[in-house]
């Protein structure tokens, strides 16, 4: 600060603390001089005599006021005065938000006041550095997100992870480019207690990674693979505790969309490894075929299946999910080799579908009339399913009482008549007929 | 229905229905250590609360008395303000001093609901002004120094994130 500044800031600490005026003090403080300003001579407004002024509350309700505002609101009442800024630092008024910030650089000022607030959730929109200092502030992290930070290396992440976060149990590197196999190694030693771990488009991870995560996160219930294109049926047969590592057998929730090296046998794997299982991405696993379907329908909770685009899926495949009788959410859109004969085999094992996608399938009316007893579904997407008629929606209008969303996009051959069976539906409140249809 | 009567600080004495009285906390707690009698007439003497402010707080209680348990609080959920029925808002039309009494009473009686809607109507006052206009709006010294400020601004920069 130079000499100036610090004049004018004390000059101004006189005058401007009595004052009450609107004026912008930024720029103030940038003028090489003292302004001419005759208005800051205008007398303190007198406070209204009458009735209770607001610093009367105590700080605990003024948090509790505080509690209600949304997160950019609580920051500008820290800012109005002392009393509002202790009271705007309790943890009770931060309870649950996670905090969004650019870090440039280690910010000290910043860090201590999120530990105060106890912030728990951090999400880094953007970095340069200063993760390692960030970490350190705040051990009760428990969710930290990198998300498209593309900038993450893995030496920053060693550094960060350095010694152990026994608190944090969610870990977002979406998309963190540069990250490979030498990080998950440092995370499965530091962060033992993870029960989410995001590495969608992590492109450089490899079976070894996989082996490190089966070694050390014991406690995992969610992983996200998206795209990680190395990884092979052996990088799975790892999670499943296949060999020398333990597994990761409470795992609740996985996503390997487009992981396209990955067959059936990586499926036989999942079958036997991971039982707490409920939902699973494969969509774009080009090389699934009906027989890993197979492996999969053996899983006693799984719930959620996604494997759209798998080419390599028929409706003898859609059949042997049928059998688990459990499915509530089942995605087959532009599975061309799936249409009417899966719902032929598959109509009463798939009763307690919720949701159901069959966009772009080889599906006609017939199929519709199967699908119209499926009685639960709430969302039906049969988008581009060019050979649906009028008679397929009218069955689909008797049949699915409880339908809330629908997607019709693309469906050329269907009218307005066979339109008007969908819309007469209680409960709908989605409609999608995309751009082809005037309505 | 028994009645119980309630004083003011100013001496003034209301008579109230007793489950209507009941929906705040405190008097629930008196009564249970006290051991009332719902036959005889006891006063119970209410410090901290002004006539003026016990009138509004048994108007808005005899309203509500029929009202379900307010729902435990979800941390991951932004609180609402924006669902104060109408009978609430036309309620709380009064002026800040009144308010801010009506927040202390119900926190001193512990009225859950009551205080949960005095303090949705000030976030409501509150919400999308800077710090300037929240000031001139509640008359507010700003009594930060320069350096303060400069540190405060920092430490809440990420809240204006998004």
């Amino acid at each position: 600060m130079s000499a100036w500044t610090e004049d004018a800031l004390s000059w101004r600490d006189e005058r401007l603390s009595l004052t009450e005026l609107p004026t912008n003090r930024r720029k103030q403080r940038s003028a090489p001089y003292r302004l001419h300003r005759p208005h800051l001579h205008v007398p303190e407004p007198v406070p209204e005599p009458q009735g209770t002024h607001i610093s009367r509350l105590y700080p605990e309700l003024l948090a509790l006021i505080f509690e209600r505002l949304p997160v950019r609101d609580r920051g500008r009442a820290a800012q109005v005065c002392r009393a509002w800024k202790d009271a705007a630092d309790r943890r009770s008024v931060w309870r649950g938000v996670e905090a969004a910030l650019h870090l440039r650089r280690p910010a000290p000022i910043l860090f201590a006041s999120l530990a105060r607030r106890g912030i728990r959730k951090l999400q880094v929109l953007s970095l340069r550095r200063g993760l390692r200092d960030a970490v350190a502030a705040l051990p009760g992290l428990e969710s930290l997100s990198l998300s498209g930070c593309y900038s993450v290396t893995d030496a920053a992440l060693a550094s960060a992870f350095a010694s152990e976060l026994p608190a944090l149990k969610r870990l977002d590197l979406s998309l963190c480019k540069q990250v490979t196999d030498s990080s998950l190694g440092r995370i499965a030693q530091s962060l033992k207690n993870l029960e989410e771990l995001e590495l969608g488009g992590c492109c450089n991870i490899t079976d070894t990674g996989l082996l490190l995560i089966a070694w050390g996160l014991r406690k995992l219930r969610r992983l996200n693979l998206r795209s990680c294109w190395h990884v092979n049926d052996a990088g799975i047969a790892h999670l499943c505790g296949g060999g020398e590592a333990r597994g990761t057998p409470d795992l609740e929730h996985l996503g390997l969309q487009d992981c396209q090296r990955l067959t059936d046998e990586a499926l036989k794997h999942v079958a036997t490894g991971l039982p707490n299982l409920k939902s699973i991405n494969l969509s774009f696993c080009v090389a699934v075929t009906d027989a890993g379907l197979r492996h999969l329908a053996r899983l006693p909770h799984l719930e959620d299946i996604n494997l759209r685009a798998c080419d390599g899926v028929s409706d003898a495949g859609v059949a042997h999910l049928a059998e688990s009788g459990r499915l509530r959410a089942l995605d087959v859109s532009f599975c061309d080799k799936v249409g009417d004969e899966a719902l032929s085999h598959a109509t009463l094992g798939l009763s307690g579908l919720r949701s159901l996608s069959l966009s772009a399938c080889r599906l006609t009316d017939e199929g519709l009339e199967r699908v119209a007893r499926l009685s639960q579904l709430e969302t039906l997407n049969i988008g581009q399913c060019t050979r649906v008629t009028d008679r397929g929606l009218r069955a689909l209008g008797d049949g699915l009482l409880n339908l809330r969303a629908i997607d019709l996009y693309g469906c050329t051959c269907i009218t307005p008549q066979g339109l008007d069976h969908i819309v007469k539906l209680p409960r709908l409140s989605v409609l999608n007929l995309g751009l082809w249809h005037v309505r | 229905m028994p009645n119980i009567k309630l004083q003011s600080s100013d001496n003034e004495v209301f008579a109230v229905d007793i489950e209507i009285a009941k929906c705040s906390v405190t008097i629930k707690t008196m009564l249970e250590d006290l051991g009332v009698d719902d036959e005889e007439e006891e006063v119970v003497p209410l410090p901290n609360v002004n006539s003026a402010i016990l009138k509004k707080v048994i108007q808005w209680a005899t309203y509500h008395k029929d009202d379900p348990p307010l729902p435990e609080d979800d941390e991951n959920k932004e609180k609402r303000t924006d669902d104060i029925s109408s009978w609430d808002a036309d309620f709380l039309k009064v002026d800040q001093g009144t308010l801010f009494e009506l927040i202390l009473a119900a926190n001193y009686l512990d009225i859950k609901g009551l205080l949960d809607v005095t303090c949705k109507t000030v976030a409501n006052m509150i919400k999308g002004k800077t710090p300037d206009e929240i000031r001139k709006t509640f008359n507010i010294k700003n009594d930060f120094t320069a350096a303060e400020e400069d540190q405060v601004r920092k430490e809440n920069e990420w809240c204006e994130e998004k």
